[in-house]
């Protein structure tokens, strides 16, 4: 066969700009030669996706991609197979591009066997056109930034328009505790409905946060029986007949025996134990247990897959600086939030937080969001914890905290990441952990500090995305 | 004894986007930190008990949620909602509650949703949508301090204002009601309409005290509200002063009504 010119160029061209990037250390070059490579040839995608022979597997949802994808790639490749995949979160479609360039030859081959990207939801579509997956991963749709992705509704359809788009033989996992997805995924072939039936960690109510309360058929109320997180729990509609669909997979129980631990058992006689913590994690875990399952993956090769994993980039990582152990805590939206909290307070008992909320465009610029996250779960919790108030709109923070409840002398407002940071220091004593909750770039601005300290390294180092 | 504050949210669960609850939360703690006694009252679909309120609030909902709330709007609540204004009772109505306050709000596709008709202003849905930081010189009649008001608003309608009405301010930075006559929101007595999110409350406290003083004087059933003990603003005031010099820094980029 006569190699693709014109893919050959790209893959170069990309591959030099990658090189180029990181000479000129502009952020570890994740997406740029996606940019380069499709400015040469805009099919490089497309002609590279078929040649993975494993086939290619997408993971979106609001919440919960990047943990999720980093699972399933890292228990394909403990099977021997080599994976490519987008680890450093760059999961719009160049992105995805610059992956599958970065692990092409010259010739325009892939040196991997498979692929695992997570897809931003909006990218979803394009995505399905150009990669042809054989599974998609739908993890949920919870609240995001609203004024980058338009309002949720108009997020579910485009979803599901990208899902009835597959082709044949495809498969759906899809978390239908969650009535958005369960009602965007309704009737499609391939479904593999999954969920959670454990009754260990339920919250009392739907949460402030929550935002399917009316049945995505008939617009009647839902009536929920078990709230695991936001919105997602079982449910069924008021008026008609949609329900929760019995789940293929089931996680029967949830145990949290740490902040950063957890033992699932499946429906179908599993016993997974992963270290990342949190019940949102176990939505994460489980679905990528389920994906491996539908995979063909046995269930001991599974589990092992599961327990190798360790948690990237800010997803409760944790490091030492200026003498204090740090939890990482990336949050991005109100139901993200909510769950970090949740798990700080009741499997860590922290003390000390440093929040930090940035407004940037990747964080989402309008910050009324905070008025959704019950933050009054620090004025209730019986610790007294104290607060450092960091970021671009840690005044918003400390307003947001006041009127939470918090009495001011226990926050304390520092925009500065490096003075936040030393403050959190000084303020936990020497035996805890200091709980650091961030959005995506205030995350990024305490990265940076941290590792001037010397304390991490950079988080692209892990991204196969930038060889 | 005077019987607690009564406010009203009206479809807390359907328009409750934009975290706007955060103005339920300013009024019920500044209440609750003069020691006055507040019920947050839900409002919900079908009959209710708008009348006995003395503040009514209603934010913006994704639109599947605002069409079916207009509907329920004009067919149980429209002769209460008007015996509550004309009675005196305070109104905040945000962005999708803004729009339902006058006669109707057309569409992209030319359809037309009856509002409540209790204001004369009239809304439609825009080209694009504005989203960004906004400041607002906030009408004299409000004698706030600082005289401005911070807010974020993303929006793809736009408002206009009969002859006999006026705006809640006018713009510094951002759209406000249609890019055009430089207004922000409508203020009519004690019926407030705006499209500023933020949330709007929280850090424009001395508009928070003006609601809740008006709500207040309903209760009492007294004509002119009566000024409230002052609070410690610090944190309030700081954000509000940072929020506007964030705008500030924006002003050229963010959508700049032509004045006339």
């Amino acid at each position: 066969m006569t190699p693709d010119l014109r893919l050959t160029a790209a893959v170069a061209s990309a591959k030099a700009a990658a090189a180029t990037s990181r000479l000129l250390r502009r952020g570890g070059g994740t997406t740029i030669p996606g940019d380069v490579a499709l400015a040469v040839d805009r099919g490089t995608l497309r002609k590279l996706a078929p040649k993975l022979r494993g086939g290619t597997v997408l993971v979106t949802g609001t919440n919960g991609k990047t943990t999720t994808t980093g699972i399933l790639a890292g228990a394909l490749e403990a099977s021997g197979e080599r994976v490519l995949t987008n680890r450093s979160g760059a999961n719009l479609v160049y992105g995805l591009v610059a992956a599958a360039v970065a692990d092409a030859d010259l010739r325009g081959r892939p040196r991997s066997h498979a692929a695992v990207f997570e897809v931003d939801e909006l990218h979803l579509d394009r995505a399905v056109e150009e990669t042809r997956p054989r599974m998609v991963v739908v993890l949920n749709l919870l609240r995001d930034q609203l004024d980058r992705s338009g309002e949720l509704e108009t997020t579910a359809a485009r979803i599901g328009d990208a899902l009835r788009k597959l082709p044949d033989g495809a498969r759906i996992v899809a978390n239908v505790d969650d009535p958005l997805v369960a009602g965007q995924v309704r009737g499609l072939t391939g479904l593999v409905p999954i969920g959670v039936d454990a009754t260990d960690f339920l919250l009392p109510g739907l949460p402030h946060a929550a935002d399917a309360r009316a049945c995505p058929v008939c617009n009647a109320p839902l009536a929920f029986s078990r709230v695991v997180l936001a919105h997602c729990g079982t449910y069924s509609c008021t008026s008609c007949d949609f329900a929760r669909p019995a789940p293929d997979y089931a996680l029967t129980r949830i145990k949290a025996p740490s902040i950063d631990t957890l033992d699932l058992d499946t429906s179908d006689g599993a016993h997974l134990h992963a270290h990342v913590g949190g019940v949102y994690n176990a939505y994460n875990v489980f679905a990528a247990y389920a994906a491996l399952r539908t995979l063909g993956v046995d269930q001991q090769q599974a589990a092992r897959g599961i327990e190798q994993f360790q948690p990237r980039f800010g997803r409760q990582e944790t490091l030492r600086l200026h003498g204090r152990t740090m939890r990482l805590l990336l949050a991005k939206n109100p139901a993200g939030f909510d769950e970090v909290l949740r798990t700080a307070d009741e499997l860590g008992h922290a003390t000390t937080y440093l929040i930090a909320i940035n407004d940037r465009v990747a964080d989402g610029r309008d910050v009324s969001w905070l008025w959704d996250v019950d933050f009054e779960r620090l004025a209730r919790t019986q610790s007294t914890p104290r607060i450092v108030a960091a970021g671009t709109r840690a005044h918003d923070l400390a307003v947001r905290l006041k009127y939470a409840g918090v009495p001011g002398e226990r926050i304390h407002v520092e925009t500065d990441p490096q003075r936040a940071l030393q403050h959190a220091a000084d303020t936990a004593t020497a035996i805890e952990e200091v709980a650091v909750l961030a959005t995506y770039t205030a995350m990024l601005d305490l990265r940076a500090v941290a590792e001037r300290a010397g304390a991490v390294a950079a988080f692209w180092q892990d991204g196969k995305a930038a060889p | 004894m005077t019987r607690p504050l009564r406010i009203g949210h009206l479809y807390p669960d359907a328009m409750n986007i934009y975290g706007d609850i955060g103005n339920i939360r300013a009024l019920q703690q500044r209440a609750r930190w003069r020691g006055v006694d507040v019920e947050v009252v839900a409002i919900e679909a079908g009959p209710a008990e708008i009348a006995a309120c003395d503040i009514l609030f209603m934010g913006g909902g994704q639109d599947r949620d605002q069409s079916r709330i207009f509907r329920d709007f004009t067919d149980f609540k429209r002769s209460d909602m008007e015996r509550a204004v004309n009675d005196g009772a305070a109104v905040l109505a945000v962005c999708g509650g803004y729009q339902l306050l006058g006669h109707h709000y057309t569409d992209a596709d030319g359809n037309q949703l009856e509002g409540l008709g209790i204001l004369d202003l009239r809304s439609s849905a825009g080209h694009d949508r504005w989203i960004g930081n906004v400041v607002v010189e906030a009408a004299e009649e409000l004698h706030l301090q600082p005289g401005t008001l911070v807010g974020f608003e993303n929006h793809g309608g736009r408002t206009w204002l009969g002859p006999g009405l006026r705006p809640l301010g006018r713009v510094v930075v951002g759209g406000g009601n249609n890019g055009e006559d430089g207004g922000e929101g409508v203020l009519h007595g004690r019926v407030i309409g705006t499209y500023l999110h933020g949330s709007l409350l929280p850090k424009n406290p001395a508009l928070t005290d003006w609601v809740l003083a008006a709500g207040m004087a309903h209760r009492d059933g007294e004509g002119e509200p009566a000024t409230l003990s002052p609070l410690d603003d610090g944190a309030e005031l700081e954000a509000h002063r940072r929020a506007e010099d964030l705008a500030m820094g924006e002003r050229g980029r963010a959508p700049v009504p032509r004045r006339r």
